[in-house]
């Protein structure tokens, strides 16, 4: 298909992924705030900008742990910067906004159901503030806005032609997944070190916020009796490779997308061999790290992140920006 | 068709949706006759809409708008705030055109397209139409739309112009056409868009009238395209190539592309090298066969026209040249659709076709004329001055909606260049009910439709018919505020 095209459902895919990760993770702390210590919401907001790799307004966190009404206003400033501010492109909205924008510019090959979903939820959220959802539920307007996301890949996965548009949907979905999993695993062990004191790591509540924002709670306590083991939590969610969002599970469908974009060669292209290099890392070097051992595993996880930050690289030099002298046919 | 029982059948018996319709004498209407009883074939109409609740109107008018906004059928204005997204407003009171009535259009408009595809093809070949002084020659050569680059170049069935969007106005004298559309005409997925729209909220009226379709074009684009196709096999690649999403018919630019199947692509998503073109595909280049452009002459090529352009491609034209890709509509047919050449129009029908004109044209005075000057300086109140290679309703002067300051500054642009103006008297274009406030209410109207040529001529009966919504405005134009409306050719 134009390359052109491609590139324009790749982003696609990515933003949405964006913006239902922005979704989850800030629904999942409106759950810790209705009844955790503020303390345990100010790590909470930690995390999360950690994992996105963001600095919040003003620069740094700045809480004040003995007033529980600042924690609320202070709540209020981070969930508008997460989601609605115009200068962080990364926004819930903007990311919306950017889906939306490139659905636009390939809506030729975009499905006319998907393209009504994404411009009906602009429409929607392109005038809302944060005032808007706070005064009622915010819990639902998140709740409504991933579901936009989840119908959106829900049309895609039920109706959508499986050639290469559908492949490069999928590709830039996941390659955003596993960059995301990765950067909020590591932000979640920088802020509840697994192999810490006991009193540093955590208890149960925070482990199993991070499964919830995986969608893994059920997954994992059916595994595990809901023994929330940080060593066994970070584990499910890099290696489980029957974890939709797992790091594993992302990994399997990139390769699985750069499989079929290249017929069946993706070893002739940089990013088939530097994903099949990615996934198998996991699987043949990753059982056999030490579990308390917090530097070299998000060390790890921070590898994961680069490569696949370069795995986007390598798409777009691939499949989209190649020169004429790169070109198969030239 | 019963015959009227009772009354005069008058806009008010139309029951309240034309209770306050008044028509204008000095225009024809669409709908009503001079004595204000509905056509013929525009009764069914009055009657449906006539029996059907005011405010259930007022929510179908609004569905159809919403459902514009909704799917993102829309174009760009450019403004301060860069290009905005807009929506072609539409009325959903159609406007009809009788079975016959088309008949005569069509006819009209083949042999138009006709005579100006020969025509082009000779301008660009052996020249016999200047040479024997039916079109001075450097008229011709002397417009900016004359590409020299043309000469000698062979097309492919001399389709010249493949797709001719031709505006049509009616006044009391009939059918005329007010201008040729052969460069990048725009406007058939507002036609189609606004017939699906309109037959979806008004579908208890539709289903009274036997409304010939429209949806074929999309189809017959392609074909018409396909035989355009040097390679003349079967299945031809065919790309729509496009300015951007920042060009204000993006939307029908795309909405072709996924009528017909073929890629939508940008001038960087071409490669032109060995005399062919490539497009850029996830798989390498691949080879392109026939190139329906949406940019202007100007942009396609900075070997072949402006160096300064950066949307073109370069080599593209040598490619064309070359017979190794078909471009449409091809290089250079701007020429014909120049104002000034257009008031020859009718000399070329008789000359290459040996026909009287079907379509009148609409009288034009050439400021080039020492006797044209001076007629349009001594009448510039009640005449409408255009620039000739203008276009969208922009550089021109409605002489007697303009202030006296206004027409003496325009007076002075005409003088200082007479060959860049031409003029026409002001046209009472015709009216048709459109939804308003306070009941259905007149507006003026013209329609576009659009002409397609390949191995063979053929159209889809129907037109984008566009409407001044500002009340008494002549103005059209979309850009200029006007909206769309559906129109129905009955097939009886």
């Amino acid at each position: 298909m134009l390359s052109r095209s491609a590139q324009g459902l790749y982003w696609i895919g990515r933003y949405l992924e964006r913006a239902q990760h922005g979704c989850r993770l800030i629904a999942d702390q409106f759950e810790t705030m209705k009844d955790r210590p503020v303390d345990e919401i100010d790590k909470g907001w930690r995390r999360l900008y950690l994992g996105l790799g963001r600095a919040p307004v003003g620069g740094e966190l700045r809480s004040n742990l003995d007033d529980e009404q600042f924690m609320l206003v202070d709540a209020f400033t981070l969930a508008d910067d997460l989601t609605f501010e115009p200068g962080n492109p990364d926004s819930i909205r903007n990311s919306l906004a950017n889906a939306r924008e490139n659905a636009r510019q390939v809506r030729n090959v975009v499905d006319e159901d998907l393209w009504s979903c994404l411009n009906l939820a602009f429409l929607e959220i392109r005038d809302v503030e944060i005032a808007d959802i706070w005064r009622d539920r915010p819990n639902e307007f998140y709740r409504r806005t991933e579901d936009t996301v989840r119908t959106f890949f829900g049309i895609a996965d039920g109706a959508m032609y499986r050639d290469d548009s559908w492949q490069f949907l999928q590709l830039g979905r996941f390659v955003e997944r596993a960059q995301l999993l990765a950067g909020l695993i590591d932000a979640q062990l920088s802020v509840y070190p697994a192999g810490g004191p006991r009193a540093d790591r955590g208890g149960d509540p925070d482990w199993l916020s991070l499964l919830r924002i995986c969608a893994a709670r059920d997954a994992y306590g059916r595994l595990h009796s809901l023994q929330f083991e940080p060593a066994a939590v970070v584990d499910f969610l890099v290696a489980e490779p029957l974890l939709t969002r797992s790091v594993r599970y992302a990994l399997a469908r990139v390769c699985e997308a750069l499989d079929a974009v290249s017929a069946g060669r993706p070893l002739l292209v940089e990013a088939g061999r530097r994903a099949g290099r990615l996934a198998a890392s996991i699987d043949y070097d990753w059982p056999n790290r030490d579990p308390g051992d917090d530097n070299a595993n998000r060390a790890t996880l921070r590898e994961i992140g680069d490569s696949c930050r370069r795995l986007h690289d390598d798409i777009d030099a691939a499949y989209f920006s190649y020169g004429m002298e790169d070109s198969p046919d030239a | 068709m019963p015959v009227e029982q009772a009354g005069t059948g008058g806009p008010a018996e139309g029951g309240q949706l034309f209770a306050g319709y008044e028509t204008d004498p000095a225009f024809y209407d669409e709908m009503f006759d001079a004595a204000g009883a509905p056509r013929a074939h525009c009764r069914e109409l009055w009657e449906a809409l006539g029996e059907t609740p005011r405010d259930e109107i007022a929510t179908m008018q609004e569905r159809a708008e919403r459902s514009f906004l909704h799917e993102g059928i829309t174009f760009s204005v450019y403004g301060e705030e860069g290009a905005q997204e807009r929506i072609i407003p539409i009325d959903i009171i159609p406007r009809l055109v009788s079975a016959e009535e088309w008949e005569n259009l069509e006819r009209g408009l083949r042999q138009r397209l006709e005579a100006l595809n020969l025509f082009l093809a000779d301008i660009y070949g052996p020249g016999r139409i200047v040479a024997d002084g039916v079109i001075p020659a450097d008229l011709v050569r002397g417009c900016p739309q004359f590409r020299i680059a043309m000469r000698g170049v062979e097309v492919q069935h001399g389709a010249y112009v493949s797709v001719c969007g031709t505006d049509l106005v009616r006044t009391h004298d009939g059918f005329q056409v007010l201008e040729d559309n052969l460069r990048v005409p725009s406007g058939v997925s507002y036609m189609l868009a606004n017939r699906q729209a309109v037959k979806t909220s008004l579908r208890n009226v539709f289903r009274r009238h036997r409304v010939r379709g429209i949806e074929d074009y999309g189809r017959l684009l392609r074909q018409t395209l396909a035989e355009l196709s040097p390679r003349g096999d079967a299945d031809p690649t065919i790309v729509l190539l496009t300015p951007g999403v920042y060009n204000s018919a993006f939307y029908e630019h795309m909405f072709l592309a996924r009528e017909m199947g073929v890629e939508l692509v940008q001038g960087s998503d071409l490669v032109a090298r060995n005399g062919f073109v490539y497009m850029r595909t996830t798989g390498g280049l691949q080879r392109v066969d026939v190139i329906y452009r949406r940019i202007d002459d100007d942009y396609l090529d900075p070997l072949a026209f402006r160096p300064d352009s950066v949307l073109g491609t370069p080599g593209l034209f040598n490619a064309y040249r070359l017979g190794n890709v078909a471009i449409a509509n091809a290089p250079g047919t701007g020429v014909a659709d120049d104002k000034s050449v257009y008031a020859y129009v009718p000399e070329m029908i008789r000359y290459f076709l040996n026909e009287e004109p079907l379509l009148a044209n609409v009288e034009t005075h050439l400021c080039r004329d020492p006797e044209g000057l001076e007629f349009t300086l001594d009448n510039l109140d009640r005449l409408v001055v255009k620039e000739v290679g203008g276009s969208g309703g922009y550089g021109m002067l409605v002489g007697a909606h303009a202030t006296a300051e206004e027409r003496t500054a325009f007076a002075e642009l005409i003088r200082q260049n007479p060959s860049n103006y031409i003029s026409q008297p002001t046209l009472d274009l015709s009216c048709a009910p459109c939804l308003t406030e306070d009941g259905a209410a007149p507006r003026h109207v013209d329609l576009r439709p659009f002409v397609l040529r390949g191995q063979e001529t053929r159209l889809v009966p129907g037109a984008f018919c566009r409407v001044a919504l500002t009340p008494g405005s002549l103005v059209v134009n979309s850009s200029q505020g006007g909206g769309g409306k559906d129109l129905w050719v009955l097939s009886e």
